[in-house]
Order: C-alpha cells, then sequence, then structure tokens
C-alpha cells in the first residue's frame, strides 16, 4: 500500500473543492472519488492479482489528457505494485515520439496513447505490439461487446489485428449559448442551412457588442480544419472513403459539406482561418459567440464559473444534417486507445496496463471526473455519463453510436494534410469548393497511387 | 543627437519591445474568460494562474533541467570557442575554409538531422541525459560563436599579443590574461546569445529529452499549446517564470560588457 | 598590464604559438565534425535513396527525392518565401536594432536597464511569443485590432492571421520584434569596441551626429554589421516555432517557409527521404544567399586589418 503524502491530500481536497462546485454533477461522482477502486472486487479479479512490484512502467499520453495520469498511475501502481511514470506529449508529436522511441531501439515505453487515424502507420511501423490474441484469450475482462458501435473496430482494427482498446471516444457536438439564442429569437438548428440563417441573424444584430454568431474552427492543422470538415460531411450523408477506400471527396455531400463551410464563415467569428482551439474556446465561454462545434468537454469548462460567463446558459444538440439527408451521423473526430509498445520489456505489464485503462470499471471512474476529458467508449457507461452530464448525456450517446471514421489506412496522416491545405486554401478564397475538393481527391488518389 | 528627439525616440522603442511582454504579465493575472475582451488589463485579478502553472506542468523541475543544460550548454560553447576563435582569426588556421565550413555547419535546417543524432546519442547511452543534451547545445551553438567573437577578435590589437610573445609569456597565459579581459564585451554577449538560444530550444529537446528528470522549459511551454484548451493564463506565468533567471543572468554579464569597454580597447 | 607577467625561463621547449592555436581549434573541429558531419553524410544517404524513418536506405533511388522536391510547386514556392522573409527581417532588424543600439550609446539615465529591458523579446521562449501576439493580432477580442478602430484608422478588424498578405507581415513583425535585440545587442557590444578618441575629436569638430555615424561610425563598425547580418540572415532562414504556432503555413500557403514544410514532410508524414532532399536543397539556397555576404565580410575585415 504506498503511502499517501499530505500534498497528495491537499490535490484531493483541491479537487473536491472544484467539484462541488458544479452544479450538474451527481451522486456518481462522490461515489467514484471516495470508493477506491480497490473495494470493487470484480475489478480486483480482472487483474488477476498479476505482481509487479519492483517493476516500473512508463506509458506515453497526449496532453489533452494530462488529467488522466493520476487516475491511471493510482489504479494501475495499486493493483499491481509496479512503479508508474507518465510522460505527456503534445498531441500532434505522439504519432513521431512512438515511432522514434521503438524504430531507435531506446524503447523507454510500453505503453502509448494513440489517435485512431495513426493506427495504420504504427501498425506497419511496428510500432504497436498486435494484442488480438491476448483480447482474444481475456475476452470476460476486456468485454469487447461492450464498446460502443463501431468505435471498437475503427480504434483498434486494422487488417484484421487488434492494436489496441479504446480509451476516449470522441465526437463533436453542437454546443450553443441559449441566452444569445433567446434575445435573437432563433432556434437551435438542425440544418446546415439553419445554422448559417441563424449564425447570420445574431452576427448582424450583435456584431458591433463583439458577439458573432458561430465560432467556426478552420485553422489549418487537420485535427481543427478537418473536424470542421467532418462535422459537415456526416450532416450531408457523405464519407471520405467508400466502402473500398477509394476516396470520394468529389461526392455531392462531399462538396456541399465544404460549400457550407465557405457559406457560413462569413457569418462567424473572424476568422475561421485564425480559429483554433485556443482562441475560440475563451470566445465560447466569454459569451461572445452563438455556436461551437466541439467535444464534450466544452460543457464541462462551460459549468466552471472561474473560467466561464455561461454557467447554465447554454446547451447542447446533435450536428445539423445537410441537403436530402436526414439522418445526422456525426463524426469521428479524434478518438484515442492506449496500445502496448512493440518494444517493451514486459510485455506482460504493458497489457496489463492497456486492458485496465479501458475496463468497465475503470472507464467508469475517468468518465466521471472533471479532469480526464473522457467521454464514453462502452455501453455499460451510457447511464453513468448521462447522470453526469445530463446535458450532453443524449447527445453524446447518439453521437458516438453510429459516428463515422476518417481514414485511418498508414496513409492518412498525408491524406489529411493535403485535405487541410485544400480547405486551407478554399478558406483563404483562393479555390472554389468545388477546386478544393477536386484538388484534395486527386491528392489521395495520388497518395494511394 | 537632440536631446528632445531623443526621449520620445526611446520611449517609442521601449513601448515596441515592452509592450508584448506587459500584455503577457497581464495576461498571467486573467481567467479564461477574460482573454479575449481586447483590454490590455484584466477585469478581474485572477492569481489562481500563478500556483496552477507549477501544479499543471512540473515547472520548477523544468525550469532546472533549462537552466542545468542552458547555462553548461553555453559554457561548454564558450571554453570550446574563444580559445579556437582567437587561434583561427590570429593565426589563420584553415585560411578560408575552415571560417566557411564553420558557418556552413549551421545553414541546414537542423530538422532531418535530428534522426541520426538521435541515433548517435543512443548508441552512446546519452538521450534523455543532461549531458547528451549539454553536449548538443555545447557544439550546435558553436557556428553563431565563432562567428559573433571573430569580429570582436579581429578588433584586438594585435600589438598587445606581440609584446607577450617577445617577453616570453606562454601561450595560455596570454590568452587568459590578455586576449580574455579584451573580449570581454565579446564573450559576455555571445554568452548570452548562446545561453538564450539552448534555453529556448525546442526541436532538439523535444526528441531527447523523454522524461521530466530532463525536459525543459520549452516542451512544458509546449505542453500548454498542445492541449486543446489553452490555459492563456498559466502559459504566461511559465513564461515569465522562464524568463526571469536568464534576464537575471543577462543582467549579470552586461555588467561584464561595461567592464570591459572600461578597461578597454581605446585606451 | 603586461609588465606584471613573469618571464619564463629562456631555453625552456615550447612549442610554437601556431601549433598549439591548432590543437586549441581541434575540440571545435571535432565537435562539429561529429554534429555536422556525420548527420550530413547520413542526409546524403536518405536523400539518394528510398527511405522512412522504420526503414532507411532501402534502395539507391538516383535524383528522384530531387525531382519530386523540386517538382512540388509548395516546396519551392516555400523556398521563395524562405528567401523573402530572411532577407526582410534581415533588413527592418538591422535598421531598427543599429539604431536602438546608437540610441543605448546615447543614452545617459538608466541605460543599463534600458538596455536590458530590450533584451526581453530575444529571452521570450519562441512559442509565447507566438501565442501572445495572436491575443494581440485577434479580429475578435485583439488588442491592436480595437487599438486601431478606436484611432479610426479601420473601421472593419483587420484578420491579420486569416489574410495572405498580412499573414506574412505578422510573421515577419513578430520576428523582427524578437531578433532585432540581438542585432541591439551585438551592435552595441560592436560600438563599444571603437577607439573613442577618434569619435570624440570628430564629435567635437562636427557636431552632427548623423555626419558623425555617416562618415565615421558607420564605416568602421561597417564589417562587425555584415557579420550580424550574415547570422541574421541564416537565423532567418531557419525560423519555425513561430510559424508553427502563429500561422501553421497558413491561410494557404502563404506562410509555408522552408523549415516548416520540411517539417511536415520529416516529421509529420515521416517522409525522411524527400525531406532529406529538401533538406539539401534548402542548405544550398541558403548558401547561395549567405555567400555574398560572407564575401562582403571578409573584404571588408580585410580593409580594416
Amino acid at each position: 500500500m504506498t503511502k499517501i503524502s499530505d500534498k497528495d491530500l491537499e490535490g484531493l481536497e483541491r479537487q473536491q473543492d472544484g467539484f462541488s462546485r458544479r452544479t450538474f454533477i451527481r451522486g456518481t461522482l462522490s461515489a467514484a472519488l471516495a470508493a477506491p477502486l480497490l473495494a470493487n472486487p470484480k475489478f480486483v479479479r480482472m487483474a488477476r492479482a498479476m505482481d509487479f512490484s519492483g517493476k516500473k512502467l512508463k506509458f506515453m499520453v497526449i496532453q489533452p489528457h494530462a488529467g488522466s495520469i493520476e487516475p491511471l498511475s493510482a489504479a494501475f501502481a495499486e493493483l499491481t505494485g509496479a512503479e508508474v511514470e507518465a510522460v505527456q506529449i503534445p498531441f500532434d508529436q505522439v504519432r513521431a515520439q512512438a515511432t522514434l522511441d521503438v524504430v531507435s531501439g531506446t524503447n523507454d515505453f510500453d505503453v502509448f496513447e494513440y489517435f485512431y487515424t495513426d493506427l495504420g502507420a504504427l501498425a506497419r511501423d511496428g510500432v504497436l505490439a498486435d494484442i488480438t490474441d491476448r483480447i482474444e484469450a481475456d475476452r470476460a475482462s476486456v468485454d469487447p461487446d461492450d464498446f460502443l458501435g463501431s468505435l471498437y473496430d475503427s480504434y483498434t482494427l486494422i487488417d484484421g489485428r487488434r492494436y489496441g482498446l479504446p480509451y476516449d471516444g470522441d465526437t463533436h457536438v453542437l454546443f450553443y449559448n441559449e441566452e444569445i439564442f433567446d434575445r435573437n429569437n432563433v432556434q437551435a438548428p438542425t440544418t446546415w442551412d439553419e445554422y448559417r440563417e441563424v449564425s447570420a441573424i445574431i452576427t448582424e444584430n450583435e456584431k458591433a457588442d463583439n458577439i458573432f454568431g458561430s465560432l467556426i474552427m478552420a485553422q489549418q492543422v487537420p485535427v481543427i480544419i478537418g473536424s470542421s470538415f467532418a462535422n459537415r460531411l456526416g450532416g450531408f450523408g457523405g464519407n471520405f472513403v467508400d466502402a473500398d477506400g477509394n476516396p470520394t471527396l468529389t461526392s455531392d455531400a462531399a462538396i456541399a459539406a465544404a460549400q457550407a463551410m465557405l457559406d457560413a464563415a462569413p457569418h462567424a467569428t473572424p476568422t475561421p482561418l485564425e480559429t483554433g482551439f485556443g482562441n475560440s474556446i475563451p470566445l465560447f465561454l466569454g459569451g461572445q459567440a452563438g455556436m461551437i462545434e466541439f467535444w464534450t468537454d466544452m460543457g464541462t469548462w462551460a459549468e466552471d464559473p472561474e473560467q466561464s460567463k455561461v454557467v447554465g446558459k447554454w446547451n447542447v444538440v446533435p450536428m445539423p444534417v445537410g441537403g436530402a439527408n436526414t439522418v445526422n451521423r456525426p463524426a469521428m473526430n479524434a478518438g484515442l486507445s492506449f496500445g502496448a509498445s512493440a518494444g517493451s520489456a514486459n510485455p506482460d505489464m504493458a497489457w496489463e496496463f492497456v486492458k485496465m485503462a479501458s475496463s468497465k470499471e475503470f472507464h467508469a471512474q475517468v468518465l466521471v471526473n472533471n479532469k480526464t476529458g473522457v467521454d464514453p467508449t462502452r455501453k455499460s457507461a451510457i447511464p453513468i455519463y448521462k447522470e453526469f452530464a445530463p446535458k450532453q448525456g443524449d447527445v453524446v450517446e447518439r453521437a458516438i453510436q453510429d459516428a463515422f471514421p476518417w481514414p485511418k489506412n498508414p496513409e492518412s496522416p498525408k491524406m489529411m494534410q493535403a485535405l487541410t491545405d485544400e480547405l486551407g486554401l478554399m478558406m483563404a478564397g483562393s479555390k472554389t469548393a468545388e477546386q478544393a475538393m477536386g484538388d484534395a481527391q486527386a491528392a489521395w488518389e495520388d497518395i494511394a497511387g | 543627437m537632440n536631446r528632445r528627439l531623443y526621449v520620445p525616440l526611446m520611449t517609442l522603442v521601449l513601448l515596441f519591445f515592452t509592450f508584448p511582454i506587459i500584455f503577457m504579465a497581464m495576461v498571467s493575472l486573467k481567467g479564461q474568460a477574460d482573454i479575449s475582451t481586447g483590454d490590455i488589463f484584466p477585469n478581474v485579478l485572477y492569481w489562481r494562474n500563478y500556483p496552477d502553472a507549477f501544479g499543471s506542468i512540473a515547472l520548477d523541475r523544468y525550469l532546472l533541467n533549462s537552466a542545468i543544460v542552458a547555462s553548461f550548454g553555453a559554457l561548454l560553447t564558450l571554453v570550446i570557442a574563444v580559445p579556437a576563435t582567437h587561434a583561427i582569426v590570429r593565426y589563420r588556421i584553415g585560411r578560408n575554409w575552415l571560417p566557411a565550413f564553420i558557418l556552413g555547419t549551421y545553414v541546414a535546417p537542423p530538422i532531418v538531422a535530428l534522426f541520426p543524432l538521435f541515433f548517435l546519442l543512443r548508441n552512446l547511452g546519452l538521450v534523455n541525459t543532461h549531458l547528451g543534451m549539454i553536449l548538443v547545445y555545447g557544439v550546435m551553438n558553436l557556428p553563431v560563436a565563432f562567428w559573433l567573437l571573430s569580429s570582436f577578435v579581429r578588433r584586438l590589437p594585435v600589438e598587445l599579443e606581440e609584446a607577450a610573445r617577445v617577453d616570453g609569456v606562454g601561450y595560455f597565459r596570454t590568452l587568459r590574461s590578455i586576449v580574455i579581459p579584451l573580449l570581454m564585451p565579446g564573450i559576455a554577449s555571445t554568452g548570452i546569445i548562446c545561453l538564450i538560444l539552448a534555453y529556448n530550444e525546442f526541436l532538439f529537446a523535444s526528441f531527447l529529452a523523454r522524461s521530466q528528470d530532463t525536459q525543459t522549459v520549452p516542451i512544458g511551454l509546449s505542453l500548454f499549446q498542445g492541449d486543446r484548451q489553452l490555459r492563456f493564463g498559466q502559459m504566461a506565468v511559465a513564461s515569465l517564470a522562464a524568463m526571469v533567471p536568464v534576464y537575471v543572468l543577462a543582467v549579470f554579464f552586461q555588467r561584464w560588457l561595461v567592464r570591459g569597454l572600461t578597461t578597454g580597447i581605446g585606451k | 598590464m603586461p609588465q606584471t607577467l613573469k618571464r619564463r625561463a629562456p631555453g625552456r621547449f615550447r612549442p610554437s604559438g601556431r601549433v598549439i592555436a591548432r590543437l586549441t581549434t581541434t575540440p571545435l573541429i571535432v565537435g562539429l565534425g561529429v554534429f555536422a558531419i556525420y548527420p550530413f553524410i547520413y542526409l546524403l544517404g536518405l536523400a539518394f535513396t528510398e527511405s522512412n524513418l522504420i526503414e532507411p536506405f532501402q534502395k539507391w533511388v538516383g535524383t528522384e527525392n530531387f525531382q519530386d522536391a523540386l517538382g512540388d510547386p509548395r516546396f519551392v514556392g516555400s523556398l521563395g518565401r524562405s528567401v523573402l522573409l530572411a532577407f526582410l527581417s534581415t533588413a527592418t532588424a538591422m535598421v531598427l536594432g543599429v539604431a536602438v543600439a546608437l540610441l543605448l550609446d546615447k543614452a545617459v539615465k538608466a541605460r543599463d536597464l534600458i538596455r536590458t529591458l530590450i533584451l526581453l523579446p530575444l529571452l521570450t521562449p519562441p512559442v509565447t511569443a507566438a501565442i501572445m501576439w495572436q491575443l494581440l493580432l485577434m479580429p475578435q477580442g485583439g488588442w491592436l485590432n480595437g487599438f486601431l478602430m478606436d484611432l479610426s484608422l479601420i473601421s472593419e478588424p483587420v484578420s491579420f492571421l486569416g489574410t495572405p498578405t498580412t499573414a506574412f507581415l505578422s510573421v515577419l513583425l513578430v520576428d523582427v520584434w524578437q531578433w532585432s535585440p540581438f542585432v541591439a545587442l551585438m551592435s552595441f557590444a560592436a560600438l563599444q569596441t571603437l577607439p573613442s578618441e577618434v569619435y570624440e575629436a570628430a564629435k567635437l569638430e562636427v557636431r552632427s551626429s548623423w555626419t558623425v555615424f555617416r562618415w565615421i561610425t558607420l564605416p568602421m563598425l561597417f564589417p562587425a554589421l555584415i557579420g550580424i547580418a550574415v547570422l541574421k540572415l541564416v537565423i532567418g532562414f531557419k525560423l519555425f516555432d513561430l510559424v508553427f504556432v502563429l500561422t501553421a503555413g497558413g491561410p494557404g500557403q502563404a506562410t509555408t517557409i522552408s523549415s516548416f514544410y520540411i517539417y511536415r514532410i520529416g516529421i509529420q508524414q515521416f517522409d525522411i527521404g524527400l525531406a532529406a532532399a529538401m533538406t539539401l536543397l534548402f542548405a544550398i539556397v541558403v548558401g547561395l544567399a549567405t555567400v555574398p555576404f560572407t564575401v562582403a565580410h571578409d573584404k571588408a575585415e580585410d580593409r580594416l586589418s
């Protein structure tokens, strides 16, 4: 048993203090915090009483998941006696860092957190260990059928083999500022046309006060502008690639999606090309924008009185639809899993960690922890999540169920960069939507070539 | 110059260079909702950024690591570059090709060179060590130091050294007692530059430092930047904290800069 | 000072200064050899083979990588932008930096304080500098737009980072802000090495600051200034962090300079064979751009000594 220092206690108290201020967090939370994981007999059994005392496990997480380090480390240390060290990496560097670690033979790390879009490359390059057989052998405790919809395959499966287990089921939903909407007598949009109209009305009325109808994040970084495009692509019923993996960027849906982005830009906070995560979040939290497409974390931040002026004044709806499409198909924007490093000196230990991080019990714990920013990956987690975040609960449940993935073949990073460049040129006014999509399609075909 | 012109000009210059820093100091006192108001001053003082910045990244550890690798790196640069530059300029070692070679090693962007260096340091067991980073920074800035120092060496009056040689004073003693004191303004300013370049270096640090034991401030700052919710206030705090030690060192170095001037060349 | 130095006993063996001088350059040459030549050979190997990080040097492909690089309009465009940015920022930073150094030289009150204050931009971590300027330049809630609108210089917020021309100029502005202090520091140090008698005498006789500067200070300072400019130029070519954070190369390709493009190809897309070829091509461009200045520098130095 590890000794708890005063500093830890202080930290925990501060954490609880912070939580207690948040009105929308109910029952489950205190239970989750107070009851140590060890009190859950099922969880202990899951770990098969593995003893790794004297060993050291090192894992890599993306910076946005820094809040997960503490719970992950503590839980694994308690379960197995291993010493745990974590290293945070900026989100755009995970693939390079993980690959270099294994390829150079440095093998510092036992476990990597990865974006599913990098899965093809990481598997091809031998960075992640193939854990298909371990999953099969441990099927009862992994319980893969409990993962939501297509998420399990999208996040972990490539060429019939599995390389990790899901940790954070990311998807975008549409947040809006109810106060601004009421003031302008508008309703939450259900189509991308309505979205543009609503945005135009608000901007028209309140521009003088520096309030705009919407925030469109179109900074030229794949996960930023790519997500905004994907949200519309799903709305118009499109896809990045067809069933055979051929690019479909010149489909009517794809062009309509790009066009919708372009058409909405004049009514958005100036200017979409400059809008990334960093500057858009304070704008929405400061009550200076009517709508933003974002991960569900926004709901947590919006309820924090210390950083938000919109506490209790926001709401959330599913992504709008467009064209002839009437069924909302959300995009899997980002989405993270843990995988065991192919270079780990202790594959058993690495596997236990991956398994624990994705387990039902642990997932339920981090899901209701404000600091982790983790969204549901499992069916069993949905009721817990709905209680934790009643406003987002339903929307997120629907969104994650049947989200469609970005490409995840080995060339995906290159493809998304090419698409990003074209969308950027379009937003800068150098190309029409049709030209941009045509050029992106050509680039994708060339890359697949 | 006209003194009436001097004061407004200097004020303008100072404003241009310090305004973004003052702005940053103000951001360090702002909560997230205060960031995009367009005001310079915070509407509400948000002191929590200060403790929080140290809580959300291992800032104290990063500061220590930065201080270690940058100061020893800059020291290494100077220890190698000062005698070498003096020798190359005074004795025309390597004629024209050596200076050209030295600058030539500096022109290529280091991105691809990162991989072979990483493999090399790994084989030497120097990845993720202070020593490895000190070596990299020490050598990396040699061309800068050589290039900056050489123009100072050229300006040294050669007579003093010749007199010493005639008097039978040894090579290193001449270096230590005559050359280095006279070079002090050059060494101080070059030292500051090398220190800053090493202190703020990001690319190598992000691949060579692979745990909190060695990660430096720019890595810590990139973690703020690499997060989705950029904590502007905390980032400003971390940056200010990072700048203070270098600033103090620069002030300290600058005293030498002035002293070198008064022991001076013109006398 | 020299008279206090003790004489050495005559007749004891003493290697000639030249030999020792040669020896003292060894660490520098060895250090740079390891740091530069070994990676350079590796780079050559990558550039002429099909390579990725997993399997470098798969097979000899001749100049294919170079052809690919030169056939990529984005890369070629980035070369042009790198050259433009490096020269513009060097020229601006030189003028501004030297002016500041001259001002500092005149300063009587608080000279030391002012001199260290001016160093602050150089001390600012590039990532932070980029973020702070981003906040200042934002169209909505950015300080600069508000300020310009208060002065009625503009009626609508300007999207500095979202418009190709202004985005490029913004990168230039921040780079000049960050690196002028470097020029100021180095030229100030160089100013201190000027023989003060000539200077004082000239000042007494001529009395016009501009004449003194133009005919006395500048010619004497000239070699040192070219030296500083060469270094600023090379550093300008290597600019990376700023673009990475401030604009990510956008909008479109407006601020995609070579160092950033090579990073994308090498680190984000892992095509290190192509990235190596681009690095070599870029190094050649930087070399060609720098050589006239180093030659001028050598000539000026020779003339002075």
